[in-house]
């Protein structure tokens, strides 16, 4: 019986490569050396954010604050690194503002049972304004070398990028499959009475899962940044959706209890070749937003009938 | 004395808005300079009109228990569609309108299709129409914008009456009308109750495919006439009109207005005071010369608290 | 050591009141001093109908909830369950109708939630599944442990359950009613199983209405009715007369009455229904001006079968007429406009909106009547409201009072009212007196007889006994989501008989 599960996977799997490496074909330059490590440099951002999104929806949350959050955390670095700080404060305090607001996203769905969609939209939001306030709404750029080369240096012929996703994607992996918290997280999401049964802190869950998916998208952030070598206040919009299609598409159940971070991974490269391929192919990301949007809502809706159908299967005699 | 307490906690759990939207008034008028004048009145209601035009739309969402995520985007849509319609394609005025209310329309109605009988959840279908709709906005308009639009046009909402433009009056009548439907209208009960518990509802008779069908209909074409009266107030018709941010903005104003987040909950008249709340706090940051990318820091506050004041009013129900 | 393994000692529990507060004084009571003891090693049946007690007491015992009056001796050794961890921890396993199991997750990792072997920090997978394979094993089942919980039978979830117990070291298991799902080659699997434990000396106290499982898996056997311990059978004293006479042996001190003629005029049919793809088809038909009971035990598929007719539940197949037409799977407000109108099981959750007036819930399934061009109009509601509440006789403070601060048969009557006023001409009921104090009970009643007298339809479904045999003018009687029989008023509807179907099948 695992085995045919195991199998589904790698067909799925085999399924959609097979059929990217075809559209793929279709595009010139895509099948390049350079361009497919471009390719996972670009999705490293979604890949990241994509880890952290995992466990969140997992648990049956959702997290909109990335938007805000992969502008916040970088701009509080740049200017920091801007004054002179020195850079690994700099970036500390980066990814302290977002642990922070992990936490507040944490704290409002634990404690306050403030719906996550709402908070995070709102923590989403504040933290865009705040970029904005920061530097009065202009971008800022010019970073030192040590940052840049972070984003976009290579070791062993690798993109930097490429390291720091499979760092993060080995982490997510480790959490959910080899420790006992991975477990009690896919068990909020499967059945949080039996949690609850048990003595296991929902709350701790909660305030870890948050913190941990800001922690994720405050590193994408400082990441993006040092891609760019620019602080946009606004450069996060454009990966709230993609970050939630990498999940999506990767097969994280939106109602909660499945996934893996494989396979948002997975999503993450799909989002970022179709991403690429479209930008190749002279596609307005304006208009690829249109695609990413049905595909989501696609999915959602084909998984939630997948899980009608096995509930009504496995039901009982009445 | 304890009957003088409760009485007073009762009137503030019916009309909390309105005392928020009191307090904040007296607040303003002290310590801002320049509020208290009757032209700085003219202005808050200016301003307020279209977004409470979105924001009925927007509560009556959230009374259902749902989310409305792309009203923002059906704003910039329905800009860009009634300036091309208006300008370049020159239709007569009448069509370009009721064409604007068909668009609202459509969209609501995909949107409602998709969360009621695709049971996708709201805030995923409403987020991924945004985009959407904002990409479609996006084509549509080739990346231009329309201005300088047919006088004709521009006079359904710049027609001055009574010291203040048309739009003021259209923004009063879409509230008297959803007054009316929701606080006195079969419409309005049974809309309360499935907020309240649509499984109870729905054995009670309460038709719940329609209502939920129904609101996000109401959200789509409210957005749409909002974007049309928006264009026509700046005289420029583009498909960034709106957006993320107006999205929020109206969420923040229905929330602060005493519409609960889990449904049942929610008035006309506490969304008027809210978006009038709202925009007092607008009025103050631009007359104290604080940057608006403060404003959108502090509406996120707004909202929390708000939404904190919600559930501390609950548990102590 | 000679102490029995469990000992419940006049354990007693008060009903609660809708301020939270117990009822010491009341006449009802759901646990009344009940005794109760479990030796080592054996296999104690406990029988009751529904409403007996059988879940209180073994949620009482189970640590979910405290006892009121009384106490727990673990062999000779009082102790008190402040939480179901703690009864777990005492070595006692409840096991669930429901399955209190995580299906996203695999075999091993529901049996060791919450107490993960790591090792160096990460978990002990290796641990996890040898020691889970030894425990499955112990169980004669060869299932991988790393399968997915969502991917086995329920009869295979059973057995995850059962062995997540004796992963604890249980001394007490607890199995309620464990094989309702199960066909005849698991019960035999499961039955091995329950033998394994008991030669282990775990003591197992078995909830279940099967006869015929009785004899063969169990040593002893208590009945409880009514909140009261009635006695103990051992196995060789079993006869099903006396367990029966011992379940449902009550005086009916009640009179109901009966006012009503039933016609001749079938007014809805319900033709080759199946609630799910692996119940058998029901049958069944009822009258103008009858009353019509539907007898069962909880989970026997009557609750179901009423939501199948007023299409708030999907089913298999099968037809519904009402009035010659074809109503099948219509939704509830086409259906209240034909005249059909349902009460439901559950009035908090289902029945009434509780945060809303008495007077909004009175109306809401007919606001047409109450309004004019889609407005409704308030003196013409507020006169409705008022009628109905003095019809009624729903006692508060005013009809703007909150449904959801009215006490228990003050709720039901505004659900009556609600109802009434779309004037049925059929009336479904679910447990229309359940939580209600006896006065309110006959005055219910009344209402019912005088609805059928003007010749609506009723269909009546309670586990109260004496409350169906003395309101209805059929009976059928439903197990495991089909109708097995029917009863007709006379000399055969007793409740030994109809105890007798619904826990032995057909005679």
């Amino acid at each position: 019986m695992k085995s045919r599960v195991y199998l589904k996977k790698i067909l799925g799997l085999i399924f959609l490569v097979a059929a990217f490496l075809i559209v793929a074909s279709f595009v010139p330059n895509f099948l390049t050396i350079s361009n497919l490590l471009n390719v996972v440099r670009q999705s490293s951002i979604i890949g990241i954010c994509a880890v952290g999104m995992t466990l969140v929806i997992i648990i049956k949350g959702i997290d909109l604050s990335i938007s805000g959050l992969l502008a916040f955390s970088p701009m509080v670095s740049g200017i920091l690194m801007l004054h002179g700080h020195n850079i690994f404060f700099s970036l500390a305090a980066g990814i302290l503002v977002g642990l922070s607001m992990g936490f507040f996203n944490g704290l409002m769905v634990s404690t306050l049972s403030v719906p996550a969609f709402i908070t995070t939209l709102v923590v989403g939001q504040v933290s865009e304004g705040l970029s904005l306030i920061m530097n009065g709404g202009r971008s800022i750029g010019g970073f030192p070398d040590s940052y840049v080369f972070l984003g976009n240096g290579t070791l062993f012929g690798i993109p930097i990028s490429d390291y720091l996703m499979l760092i993060f994607f080995l982490i997510g992996f480790i959490i959910l499959k080899f420790t006992s918290l991975g477990n009690h997280i896919l068990a909020l999401g499967g059945n949080e009475t039996v949690l609850r049964q048990e003595g296991i802190s929902v709350t701790k869950i909660q305030f870890f899962v948050y913190v941990f998916a800001s922690f994720c998208t405050s590193v994408a952030g400082l990441l993006l940044s040092a891609q760019l070598d620019t602080v946009h206040p606004i450069q996060g919009e454009a990966y709230q959706l993609d970050s939630i299609a990498a999940c999506v598409i990767g097969g994280v159940d939106m109602a909660g209890g499945y996934g893996s971070v494989s396979m948002a991974m997975v999503g993450a490269l799909i989002i970022g070749s179709l991403r690429n391929s479209l930008n190749l192919l002279g596609v307005h990301p304006f208009m690829q937003n249109i695609f990413v949007g049905i595909i989501i809502i696609s999915i959602v809706f084909i998984t939630g009938r997948i899980r009608q159908r096995n509930r009504k299967a496995t039901r009982g005699v009445l | 004395m304890n009957a003088l307490l409760s009485s007073i906690r009762y009137f503030a759990k019916k009309n909390g808005s309105f005392l928020i939207f009191l307090i904040l008034a007296i607040i303003a008028s002290i310590a801002v300079p320049n509020f208290f004048a009757l032209d700085n009145f003219a202005i808050i209601i200016k301003q307020s009109a279209i977004p409470l035009i979105a924001c009925i739309g927007m509560t009556l969402v959230l009374m259902t228990g749902g989310i409305d995520l792309s009203m923002g985007y059906i704003v910039g849509f329905a800009s860009i569609t009634s300036g091309l319609l208006a300008k370049i394609y020159q239709w007569p005025i009448p069509a370009v309108v009721l064409a604007t209310f068909i668009v609202g329309i459509a969209f609501g109605s995909l949107n409602g299709f998709i969360i009621q009988f695709m049971k996708v959840p709201a805030f995923i279908t409403t987020l991924g129409s945004g985009y959407i709709i904002y990409g479609l906005a996006q084509i549509v308009s080739q990346g231009s914008i329309v201005s300088r639009l047919p006088e004709g046009f521009l006079a359904i909402g710049r027609t001055e009456m009574l010291g203040l433009p048309s739009s003021v009056f259209i923004a009063a009548v879409v509230l008297l009308i959803f007054y009316i439907i929701i606080n006195k209208g079969i419409f309005g009960r049974s809309l309360r109750a499935f907020g309240y518990n649509a499984k109870a509802a729905e054995v009670s008779g309460v038709p719940i495919s329609k209502i939920n069908v129904s609101v996000y209909i109401a959200s789509g074409l409210l957005a749409a006439l909002a974007g049309m009266l928006f264009t026509i107030r700046v005289n420029a018709a583009q498909p960034n009109m709106g957006g993320g941010n107006f999205n929020f903005e109206v969420i923040t104003a229905a929330i602060v207005g005493g519409t609960s987040l889990f449904g049942g909950v929610g008035s006309i008249t506490g969304t008027l005071f809210g978006v009038l709340s709202i925009k007092i706090i607008e009025n103050c940051i631009n007359l104290m010369g604080i940057s608006y990318h403060l404003y959108m820091a502090v509406q996120g506050v707004i909202i929390l608290i708000a939404i904190i004041f919600e559930n501390v009013k609950n548990k102590a129900l | 050591m000679n102490a029995p393994l469990l000992q419940m000692k006049n354990i007693t529990k008060f009903i609660y009141g809708t301020d939270g507060k117990p009822i010491k004084n009341s006449d009802v009571k759901i646990l009344r001093s009940v005794n109760f003891e479990l030796l080592a090693g054996e296999v104690h049946v406990l029988v009751g109908e529904n409403g007996a007690g059988k879940s209180t007491l073994m949620k009482i015992l189970g640590g979910l909830i405290p006892p009121d009056e009384g106490q727990i001796f673990l062999k000779g050794r009082a102790v008190e369950f402040h939480n179901a961890r703690t009864a777990r921890t005492n070595g006692i396993a409840f096991i669930h109708q429901e399955l209190n199991l995580c299906s996203n997750l695999d075999i091993a990792h529901n049996i060791f939630l919450g107490r993960e072997p790591t090792k160096h920090g990460f978990r002990d997978k290796e641990t996890m599944y040898i020691k889970s394979k030894e425990l499955l094993q112990s169980l004669s089942t060869d299932i991988n442990p790393s399968t997915l919980v969502g991917r086995l039978s329920t009869a295979q979830q059973q057995i995850v359950e059962i062995a997540k117990a004796l992963s604890y070291d249980s001394k007490i298991v607890i199995m309620d009613e464990p094989t309702a799902s199960l066909t005849a080659r698991e019960i035999a699997i499961l039955f091995d199983l329950i033998r394994k434990m008991s030669s282990k000396g775990i003591g197992i106290i078995y909830i279940s209405h099967r006869f015929e499982e009785f004899r063969e898996i169990g040593d002893r056997l208590s009945v409880l009715r009514d909140g009261q311990y009635i006695g103990t059978l051992s196995m060789d004293e079993f006869k099903p007369d006396k367990v029966i006479q011992m379940m449902v042996g009550r005086t009916i001190n009640e009179f109901f009455p009966s006012s009503h003629i039933p016609t001749d005029e079938v007014i809805l049919r319900v033709i080759g229904l199946k609630l799910t793809s692996k119940t058998k088809p029901i049958n069944i038909m009822v009258r103008k001006g009858e009353i019509l009971g539907i007898g069962g035990l909880v989970g026997s598929g009557r609750t179901e079968l009423a939501k199948s007719i007023f299409g708030i539940r999907d089913f298999e197949d099968g037809n519904v007429e009402y009035q010659g037409k074809n109503i099948t799977r219509k939704k509830p407000y086409q259906l209240i406009d034909e005249g059909i109108a349902y009460l439901t099981e559950d009035r908090k959750q289902e029945g009434l909106i509780s945060e809303m007036t008495i007077r909004e819930n009175l109306t809401l399934s007919s606001l047409k009547k109450v309004s004019r061009v889609g407005l409704i109009s308030p003196s013409r509601e507020h006169e409705t409201a008022n009628r109905l509440t003095k019809e009624l006789s729903i006692v508060a403070r005013s009809i703007e009072q909150l449904v959801g601060t009215l006490s228990g048969g003050n709720q039901q009557r505004c659900v009556f009212g609600k109802w009434l006023n779309t004037d049925p001409k059929l009336l479904i009921l679910d447990e229309p007196t359940r939580g209600i104090d006896i006065n309110a009970k006959a005055e219910i009643h009344k209402i019912i007889d005088d609805i059928a007298a003007s010749g609506v339809a009723v269909i009546m479904i309670s586990s109260e006994l004496p409350e169906l045999i003395g309101m209805s003018d059929r009976i059928y009687i439903m197990r495991t989501g089909s109708v097995i029989a029917e009863v007709q008023k006379g000399p055969e509807m007793t409740q030994e008989r109809i105890i007798e179907y619904i826990c032995a099948g057909c005679p």
